[in-house]
C-alpha cells in the first residue's frame, strides 16, 4: 500500500508543479528598459536607464526568476542616463590574467565598465573608457579571457579576471549603440559617419567607408562578408560586403543572423534576407515598426523572431522566417525597443514604461498545435494514473481476471510513455563509430562545416558551409531551403518523419551521420559542427 | 511494387479457394477478421509497434490452420499498407505474420475441444514477438551491413519489442474472447452456447 501511495505521489507531483506556475511583474520608476533582460539559470538581470531628463539614476538589478524577488540592485550615481549598452553575462573561468567567477558586465554612458558579482551585485572590478559627451552605448562581446568594449571613440579590451586594459584603440570617430562583433581576424564595429573599423588583435586598425550614414549595431559576420544596416538621412540601406542590397525605411533596428537568414527592421518594415551559396537578397518584407533589438527564439525547431513594436500601442511582433505570425501583448504596452529575454519556458519582456513582465512559456504559448499536444500528453498521463489506481483496486479485491485486464492496459500505456525516450538513449549508447570519406569535388571551404547530401531520383545534391545546426531535422530544412528542394514532413507520434524530397516518396528515406546509420528520428539525431549527413532512399 | 502486390493478392485468393481438410466454416469470419485487423492497424499506427494483427494472426493460425493464416497475413498487410504505405517491408511483414500464424497452427492456443486457452494466448503474446520482429528486421539487411550492425539494430529494437508484447497481452486480455466468438460465428448456436457455458478463464 505504501508503495502504491509513493508511486501515486510521484505521478501527481509534476502535475502539481505545472499548475503552480505563474507570472510576475516589476515596475521601475527610474526610467526605460531599453535592453534585453538576461535570464541566467534562476536569475533575471535587467538594466534601466534614467528618463534622460530629471534626477532618476540608472539601475542594474537582479531578480529570482520564479518569485520576482529582488536579489540585488546597483545604482550608478555618475552615469548620464542614456544607458543602452546591453548587459553581458560571462561564465566563470581562467586565463592569462587569472581566474574569475561568473560576472555581469555593464557598460555605462559615463564611460565606465563595471564587472559585477552575479550573486550580490558587488563590483569585482571597473575601468574607464573615453568619454566625449557620452561613453559606452554599444553591445560588448567577450573572447576567451577578455571583454571587448566598443567605446565612444574606439574600442578597448579588458581582462575578465581583474579589469586590466589589454587593448585601447581610438579612431576619433563618435559611436552610438556601436556594438562590436568578433570575427576570425579580430573585432569589427561601426561609427556615426559610416565607417566600419576592423581591429586586428594586435591593435592594427583598418577602416572602411561604407556610405554616408550611421552604423548603430554590431555588424553581422556572414559567409558572404559583413552585413551592415546603415541609417541614412533618407531611410536606411542594407550593405553586404560593401555592396548595396536594398534600400529600406528609417531608424533601423539591430539585425540578427541565424540559419543563413538575416532579420532586420525599420520604422516601416520587418525584413527577412535569405542567403544562398552565392549571396544574400531580400526575401520577404512585412509592414512593421521596430527600431531596437530583435530576438530569436526556437520553439519545437521553429524559428521565432521577436520584434518590439516601437509605437504608442507597443507589444511585440512574432515572425517566422518570412512573415508575421502573431502579436504578443501585455497589459502595460507602450513604446519599446528592448528584445525579450528567453530561457526554456520563460519570457521576460521590458519596455519604455520601465515595466518588466516575466511569464512562463505555458501561459505565453498560443499555438494551437502545441496545446493539442499538451492535451494529449495530459490525457495520456491521467490514463496511466487512472489505470494504476484501478489495477491496485483489482489487486486489493483479488479479482484476478480484472487485474489481468486492467494491469495489461496499465503496463501498455506506461510503456508507450517511456519506450520512445528510452529507445533514443539506448540507441545513442550503442551507435557504432564509422568514418565517411570526404568527397574531393567538394569545396575546401566546406571543411570543418556541416555538409549534407541528398540522393534524389539518382541525382546527388550537396551543400556545405551552412550555419551549424543542432539536429538532422534543422540541417535538412535549412539545406533544402538553400538548394530549393521541397520537403514533405509529417509530425508523427515519434516526432517529425520525412515523407518526400521534391515529391519523391519512394520506399521511404533514411539518413546517416558521418556514415553511421542512426536508429533514431531526425529531430533527435544530434550533429557536430563538422558532421556529414547523407539522405538516401530506402 | 504493384506487380508484387498483385501476385501476393493472387496467392492469398488461391490459398482461400484451395480445398482444406478442415470442415469448419471460415470464409466470413476470416474476411471479418481481415477487415477488423486492417482498420485497427491503421487506427493504431500512430503508436509505435502496437499491432493487433499479431494476436489475430495467432488465433487464425490456431483456429483455421496455416493455409488460412498465410492468406490472412497477405490480405491484412496489403489492405492496411494501402493506407500506411507499401514498400519492400510489406513482403517481410507478410512473411512475419504468416510465420506467426504457421507456428500458431502447431503451438495452438485452442485446447483439444477447440476452446480458447487464455494461458496459451498469453504465452503466444510472447513467442510471436521475436518471430515477427526478426523476420521484419531482415528487410533492412543489405550488402553493406555487418552482422554486428544487424545485432545492434535488433538490440535497439528490443524496447519496441517489449511494447509489441505488452500490446499483444492487452489485446489478448481485452479482446481474446470476443475475437474467438467472431471466429466461431458460423458454428451451430447450440455448440456456441455449450462453449460459453464451459468457458472458464484460466488466466
Amino acid at each position: 500500500m505504501r508503495f502504491a501511495l509513493l508511486l501515486l505521489a510521484l505521478l501527481i507531483t509534476p502535475l502539481a508543479q505545472a499548475s503552480s506556475e505563474s507570472s510576475w511583474t516589476q515596475e521601475f520608476e527610474s526610467g526605460y528598459i531599453s535592453t534585453q533582460p538576461l535570464i541566467v539559470e534562476d536569475t533575471i538581470f535587467v538594466r534601466i536607464s534614467g528618463f534622460w531628463t530629471g534626477e532618476e539614476r540608472p539601475i542594474v538589478a537582479a531578480f529570482e526568476v520564479q518569485t520576482g524577488k529582488e536579489m540585488w540592485s546597483y545604482t550608478s550615481q555618475t552615469s548620464l542616463q542614456h544607458d543602452m549598452a546591453p548587459l553581458l553575462f560571462v561564465e566563470g573561468g581562467s586565463g592569462t590574467c587569472g581566474t574569475w567567477n561568473d560576472l555581469l558586465l555593464v557598460g555605462w554612458t559615463d564611460g565606465k565598465v563595471t564587472a559585477h558579482s552575479t550573486t550580490n551585485g558587488s563590483i569585482v572590478w571597473q575601468n574607464q573608457t573615453e568619454v566625449e559627451l557620452l561613453g559606452i552605448t554599444g553591445k560588448m562581446a567577450y573572447e576567451e579571457d577578455r571583454v571587448i568594449v566598443p567605446t565612444r571613440t574606439g574600442l578597448s579590451s579588458f581582462c575578465l579576471a581583474d579589469g586590466t586594459e589589454l587593448l585601447d584603440v581610438d579612431t576619433g570617430n563618435i559611436g552610438w549603440r556601436n556594438g562590436v562583433t568578433i570575427t576570425e581576424r579580430g573585432y569589427v564595429y561601426g561609427d556615426e559617419i559610416g565607417y566600419l573599423h576592423q581591429v586586428n588583435r594586435n591593435g592594427i586598425v583598418l577602416s572602411t567607408y561604407i556610405g554616408e550614414g550611421k552604423i548603430r549595431h554590431a555588424p553581422l559576420d556572414t559567409r558572404h562578408g559583413l552585413f551592415v544596416h546603415l541609417q541614412t538621412s533618407q531611410g536606411s540601406t542594407l550593405f553586404l560586403n560593401g555592396s548595396n542590397i536594398g534600400n529600406m525605411g528609417a531608424s533601423p533596428a539591430m539585425p540578427l543572423f541565424h540559419n543563413d537568414r538575416i532579420y532586420a527592421a525599420t520604422s516601416d518594415e520587418w525584413i527577412s534576407i535569405s542567403c544562398d551559396a552565392q549571396s544574400c537578397s531580400v526575401d520577404s518584407i512585412e509592414p512593421f515598426h521596430s527600431n531596437g533589438e530583435l530576438a530569436l527564439r526556437i520553439v519545437d525547431s521553429n524559428v521565432e523572431v521577436w520584434a518590439p513594436s516601437n509605437t504608442p500601442n507597443g507589444g511585440w511582433g512574432v515572425f517566422n522566417q518570412t512573415s508575421l505570425v502573431r502579436y504578443e501583448a501585455t497589459t502595460f504596452d507602450t513604446y519599446g525597443t528592448a528584445a525579450p529575454g528567453f530561457d526554456s519556458g520563460i519570457i521576460a519582456l521590458g519596455n519604455d514604461a520601465g515595466i518588466l513582465s516575466v511569464r512562463y512559456q505555458a501561459a505565453a504559448e498560443s499555438s494551437s498545435e502545441s496545446s493539442d499536444i499538451d492535451a494529449v500528453g495530459l490525457l495520456h498521463y491521467l490514463s496511466i494514473l487512472l489505470l494504476f489506481l484501478l489495477t491496485c483496486s483489482s489487486f486489493a479485491i483479488k479479482n484476478w481476471q480484472q487485474f489481468a485486464k486492467i494491469g495489461s492496459a496499465f503496463l501498455l500505456v506506461a510503456a508507450i510513455a517511456v519506450v520512445p525516450e528510452l529507445s533514443v538513449k539506448l540507441a545513442e549508447q550503442t551507435a557504432s563509430e564509422q568514418s565517411v570519406e570526404w568527397d574531393a569535388s567538394w569545396p575546401d571551404e566546406w571543411k570543418g562545416t556541416q555538409v549534407i547530401v541528398f540522393e534524389i531520383d539518382g541525382k546527388e545534391h550537396v551543400i556545405g558551409g551552412l550555419e551549424p545546426q543542432d539536429t538532422v531535422y534543422e540541417l535538412t530544412e535549412l539545406a533544402c531551403e538553400s538548394l530549393d528542394i521541397t520537403t514533405e514532413v509529417e509530425q508523427q507520434y515519434l516526432g517529425a518523419y520525412l515523407i518526400s524530397f521534391n515529391g519523391s516518396v519512394g520506399d521511404g528515406w533514411e539518413f546517416t551521420i558521418d556514415g553511421n546509420w542512426a536508429p533514431i528520428g531526425m529531430e533527435d539525431a544530434q550533429l557536430n559542427v563538422d558532421s556529414i549527413v547523407e539522405w538516401r532512399p530506402v | 511494387m504493384g506487380l508484387l502486390n498483385a501476385a501476393l493478392f493472387a496467392v492469398a485468393i488461391w490459398l482461400l479457394v484451395k480445398p482444406q481438410q478442415k470442415s469448419e466454416t471460415w470464409l466470413w469470419p476470416l474476411f471479418l477478421f481481415v477487415g477488423l485487423a486492417s482498420v485497427s492497424r491503421i487506427a493504431m499506427s500512430f503508436i509505435p509497434n502496437l499491432m493487433p494483427v499479431t494476436i489475430m494472426a495467432v488465433m487464425i493460425g490456431s483456429k483455421f490452420g496455416v493455409q488460412r493464416g498465410i492468406s490472412f497475413a497477405i490480405l491484412v498487410t496489403l489492405a492496411s499498407n494501402a493506407v500506411l504505405g507499401h514498400g519492400w517491408w510489406s513482403l517481410f511483414q507478410i512473411i512475419g505474420w504468416a510465420s506467426v500464424a504457421a507456428v500458431a497452427s502447431v503451438v495452438k492456443v485452442h485446447d483439444v475441444d477447440g476452446n480458447l486457452s487464455m494461458n496459451r494466448l498469453a504465452f503466444a503474446s510472447l513467442w510471436s514477438v521475436p518471430i515477427f520482429s526478426i523476420i521484419v528486421s531482415i528487410s533492412i539487411l543489405d550488402s553493406g551491413m555487418s552482422m554486428i550492425e544487424f545485432g545492434l539494430y535488433i538490440a535497439n529494437g528490443l524496447l519496441y519489442d517489449v511494447l509489441h508484447f505488452l500490446g499483444n497481452v492487452f489485446f489478448a486480455m481485452w479482446f481474446g474472447q470476443w475475437f474467438e466468438r467472431l471466429l466461431s460465428m458460423n458454428q451451430p448456436q447450440d455448440r456456441l452456447v455449450q462453449q460459453e457455458n464451459e468457458h472458464v478463464s484460466t488466466f
